[in-house]
């Protein structure tokens, strides 16, 4: 059946694809700031950068929360959000979010105050601390992907790629920010951009080639994503913009300043774009044809 | 232990909508709330056009994608097989909307209640009396109306339908009338591919 016969119903009462419509644009903002802020801090351990470690903390704990609140009916309650760990990503993202936000403060209290009390920058407590925030942070870029991968409603969703896709955006907006912030290590970060653009890339191709060969609901979420309603989008914000344009300026040199805030401006635009259309396209299929006489059965 | 289902008997169903009436009566539901619907489907060119009507709700999943993914405990299955939400729970992060296959969930929003059901922002009595029972932003959805089963009757929307296009039992019970209906007509559940395994079957 070709796109333009199929039936979108929205709130009427007809049978046919229903536009998800329970995550919205603040879902998709409190996502973006938590991978962007986890990205930035996984790679500032990396690092070694307070500075990026610090700023990478900012929209996670600002960001992510306010937007959460927003999108929540019944935010004095939102501490529940953590009490199932053992069944709900949400519950376990959010643990491991507080866990790496914990585990970083700490870092940073032993590398800025350390010495006064003993403890070495290069020591033992140091270095756990460090591998916990790396650990937390992990969990923190890909929790996202997980709850969205983890239920077969919305077809493009149920995919196993989608996690994937959460920590190399996630990993690619840190680089992007850490190239702005760090004085040195330019040359080996713009290498690891040029080597996470890639994987995004053959990621979208994974993703998009699995849905348009899938179930009919995941193939409807593809279609509108190449060829109909958010097409343009699609392929102007998060294909040129925040893959390719990118990758030819880091190509031709991305070691100028103005350069690098081009590219990190544009990736961090592909990735928002992104989080935004991938909620967009998510669609519920029809209940089914259940009609003994319908050419739809 | 019951495990309690329903069947819709598609040739039934005249689509006059009295189990919707029934539904929102029986649970003071503001405007624009639904926990069952009957969505139409046309087919065929004229002169041989057509329209059928298929009922929806909750399908009350064995293996419940919302109950999996709630992350605060709120969505939970009676021993009956009814499953649940607990509003004193939920948080309203629509966690569970989104995976429900059949999108039979709803969020209320304070707005949902304030406008009342004639929109000039006074409440009837009968809606001041029923919208207690929901905190505004909780997510709710079809209970199979458990406060008419608990006290051994059967859901409104049941006992509505004019043309006895719902049927509603124990699906344990191989002499119940949903039972037989599943059997002696080969009732089917909606996006069997989903593996939700539905209480909720429908026959033709």
């Amino acid at each position: 059946m070709a796109i333009e016969d199929k039936v979108f119903s929205g709130d009427s009462l007809r049978v046919g694809y229903r536009f998800q419509r329970h995550w919205d644009n603040s879902m998709a903002y409190a996502f973006f700031c938590a991978e962007m802020g986890a990205g930035l801090v996984f790679v500032s351990v990396l690092m070694n950068s307070m500075p990026g470690i610090i700023i990478g903390l900012i929209p996670v704990v600002t960001g992510k929360p306010f937007f959460h609140l927003a999108h929540m009916g019944v935010p004095a309650r939102s501490w529940r959000a953590a009490i199932r760990p053992d069944r709900s990503w949400i519950s376990r993202g959010l643990l491991g979010l507080s866990a790496m936000v914990g585990s970083a403060v700490l870092l940073l209290g032993c590398l800025m105050f350390g010495e006064q009390i003993g403890i070495a920058s290069d020591g033992f407590i140091v270095l756990l601390l460090k591998a916990a925030t790396l650990v937390f942070a992990v969990v923190t870029m890909t929790y996202q992907g997980f709850a969205m991968s983890h239920s077969s409603a919305i077809a493009i969703w149920n995919s196993a790629i989608l996690p994937l896709a959460s920590f190399l955006y996630s990993a690619s907006t840190g680089v992007a920010l850490a190239m702005l912030i760090e004085s040195e290590g330019l040359t080996l970060l713009a290498r690891a951009q040029l080597l996470l653009l890639l994987p995004l890339a053959i990621m979208h191709w994974m993703l998009l080639h699995a849905a348009w060969n899938g179930s009919p609901g995941a193939r409807t979420s593809a279609e509108l994503l190449l060829q109909t309603l958010y097409a343009k989008w699609f392929w102007l914000l998060v294909i040129a913009i925040g893959i390719v344009i990118p990758a030819i300026l880091l190509w031709f040199g991305g070691d100028v300043v103005i350069m690098r805030a081009i590219i990190a401006g544009a990736i961090l635009a592909g990735f928002l774009a992104w989080r935004i259309l991938i909620f967009k396209i998510g669609v519920f299929e029809p209940i089914m044809s259940m009609n003994p006489f319908s050419p739809l059965r | 232990m019951a495990r309690l289902g329903m069947v819709f008997d598609l040739k039934a169903c005249i689509g006059c909508n009295a189990c919707v009436i029934g539904c929102k009566q029986e649970n003071s539901l503001p405007d624009g709330v639904f926990f069952t619907k009957t969505l139409s489907e046309e087919y065929g060119v004229y002169p041989a056009a057509n329209r059928a009507y298929i009922p929806t709700i909750c399908n009350h999943c064995e293996d419940a994608p919302c109950e999996k993914v709630c992350p605060s405990g709120a969505t939970y299955t009676r021993e009956d097989g009814i499953v649940m939400v607990d509003d004193a729970k939920c948080i309203g992060c629509s966690t569970c909307a989104v995976a429900c296959p059949y999108d039979q969930r709803t969020q209320m929003e304070a707005k949902d209640f304030a406008k009342g059901l004639f929109g000039t922002g006074e409440l009837t009595p009968f809606e001041e009396q029923g919208y207690g029972r929901y905190t505004p932003g909780t997510v709710t959805k079809c209970d199979f109306c458990s406060q008419r089963v608990d006290a051994g009757l059967d859901p409104a929307c049941v006992v509505t339908c004019p043309t006895n296009a719902r049927i509603f039992g124990d699906l344990d019970d191989p002499d119940s009338a949903p039972s037989k209906l599943i059997r002696e007509r080969k009732g089917r559940p909606p996006l069997p591919e989903k593996n939700t395994k539905p209480k909720v079957f429908y026959v033709d």
